[in-house]
């Protein structure tokens, strides 16, 4: 199937280039830092948390809260999501725009390939990268397992809701990767627009304002709705439809290159 | 009596096939045909629509109006057929600069459809025949202008497709390997395989095509064999040609 040699392709040029492990590893590095930080706190407060009666435990406290600084409230280093905020953009910034600058894009459409299949074949590969990463990330919480108590299904709400996230920052990555000539542009382009979809609401917060069309629209009121353990159909529907929005959006201007030379 | 048998159709019809590029016309109603086994030269200044023309019948262009019709079918209409029956080399040969020469065949090889022996067998015998073996665990990004050159034929003939597009396959490359594409052509062309060779050299063209095609302006100006003796007659054709459309400019 030609979409999974498009896959196989862009998988291969992840995991031969630098950037792709140095992104990997030092994220990795990070989210570790932060797992000790809350670990430690976790620790201090373990006593006093005992004796509350349903009182956050591991997995509200240090497992849930390595995916994001949007629910910790304190100055930690960055969760998995702002992470992904900085670095998604680079991982996808080169998927179709350095096909577009060094004419290889061409080839592709050559080969009897649609628009769809290289734009869908080269997300694919960009998101098995970055389940990936979550997995590993996820692996750091989940080493304490057999000494602490986690609460599986919250972290696998959770850990459903970062997946959703990466998933959307995937496509808006490699839609703007799509639209432009240069990945250094692709990769501003896509971190402007995904924090924008991120924190679009701030103002509206701001303002007291906790319902209506922003917050809707805004990636982070979905996200903490998953990251707090409830899983609403009405979240999953934002997150596909996000993903397919952007992606659509992508295949246009790919098969639009054809069109236009 | 038996009813006759119906004529193939030829490996590339292109039918009033028109294209703009910038605003301008690039190609306009350009009519071509290609038999199998046939080698065609391409030939024309600067600007006169030869690569737009390729990248049309490599299916990386769409044309603005007319039909680019491969073993009679409009391939937009069916992609696998491009898949499996074109090859394309583009002028300046884009490679993948982080992938090896052997990921490159081999992406190339899924791409077009083949996959496991078929796969290996098709790498295996196209670094023989280009003697590429020494250079099969290079990165692209380190290769020469010439040995990129080399790198996009092999992936062109990797599939052994029925028609070859060639965008200036000469360039950078040395007499020695000049001299081999030659006879790696005319093999091809033995073999039934039909080849549009772009070129700015008029000898590349008296040295390999059986028939010449002059492009002006994106214009067909002239479209005939080439005969045993034609390198002279050629040239005077081929300037008269460029130096009209520069004299009526002036």
């Amino acid at each position: 199937m030609t979409l999974l040699a498009v896959t196989r392709l862009e998988l291969r040029r992840l995991f031969v280039r630098p950037l792709g492990w140095i992104i990997g590893a030092l994220a990795l590095a990070e989210l570790g830092w932060r797992f000790a930080l809350l670990l430690q706190i976790f620790l201090l407060n373990q006593v006093r948390l005992a004796a509350l009666p349903d009182g956050p435990g591991y997995t509200d406290l240090v497992a849930v809260r390595m995916f994001s600084s949007f629910i910790t409230g304190s100055p930690l280093p960055f969760g998995l999501i702002e992470l992904a905020l900085l670095l998604v953009p680079l991982l996808t910034m080169s998927t179709l725009a350095s096909e577009r600058s060094a004419g290889t894009l061409p080839l592709l459409f050559s080969s009897g390939l649609s628009a769809s299949r290289i734009l869908l074949g080269k997300y694919l590969a960009v998101l098995i990268w970055l389940v990936l990463w979550l997995a590993l990330a996820l692996a750091i919480p989940v080493s304490l397992a057999h000494g602490a108590t986690l609460d599986w299904g919250k972290l696998a709400a959770a850990a459903m809701g970062t997946l959703l996230a990466l998933a959307v920052l995937g496509a808006i990555g490699v839609a703007c990767s799509a639209f432009a000539s240069h990945p250094a542009v692709a990769a501003v382009a896509a971190l402007m627009v995904g924090l924008g979809l991120y924190c679009i609401n701030l103002g509206a917060q701001l303002a007291g304002v906790s319902n209506g069309f922003l917050n809707w629209l805004a990636m982070s009121t979905h996200q903490e709705t998953l990251l707090r353990g409830l899983v609403s159909s009405m979240d999953v529907i934002w997150f596909v439809l996000a993903t397919a929005v952007a992606l659509l959006l992508g295949i246009q201007r790919l098969a639009s290159d054809r069109g236009r030379g | 009596m038996n009813a006759p048998k119906p004529a193939s159709p030829p490996v590339l019809k292109l039918e009033d096939v028109s294209r703009h590029r910038a605003g301008r016309p690039a190609v306009s109603h350009l009519n071509l045909s290609l038999e199998a086994g046939q080698v065609l030269g391409l030939l024309g200044i600067n600007g006169a629509g030869k690569s737009t023309t390729l990248a049309m019948i490599a299916g990386a262009l769409v044309p603005d109006s007319g039909a680019v019709r491969l073993q009679g079918k409009d391939f937009l209409e069916y992609p696998e057929l491009a898949r499996q029956a074109l090859g394309w080399l583009p002028e300046s040969a884009p490679t993948w600069p982080e992938l090896t020469l052997r990921e490159h065949l081999e992406a190339h090889g899924r791409l077009r459809g083949l996959k496991g022996d078929n796969l290996k067998q098709a790498r295996d015998a196209v670094v023989a025949r280009l003697e590429l073996k020494e250079l099969e665990r290079r990165l692209a990004g380190v290769l020469s202008q010439g040995q990129r050159q080399r790198l996009g034929l092999a992936c062109a003939l990797l599939h052994r497709p029925a028609l070859l597009v060639l965008d200036e396959p000469a360039n950078a490359l040395d007499p020695v390997q000049v001299v081999a594409l030659r006879n790696l052509l005319r093999e091809l062309a033995a073999g039934g395989t039909a080849v549009i060779l772009s070129t700015h050299q008029l000898g590349e063209v008296t040295a390999v095509c059986d028939r010449v095609a002059i492009l002006h302006e994106g214009t067909l100006r002239y479209d005939a064999p080439l005969h045993a003796d034609g390198h002279a007659a050629l040239e005077k054709t081929f300037f008269d040609i460029a130096m009209a459309g520069r004299t009526q400019a002036a």
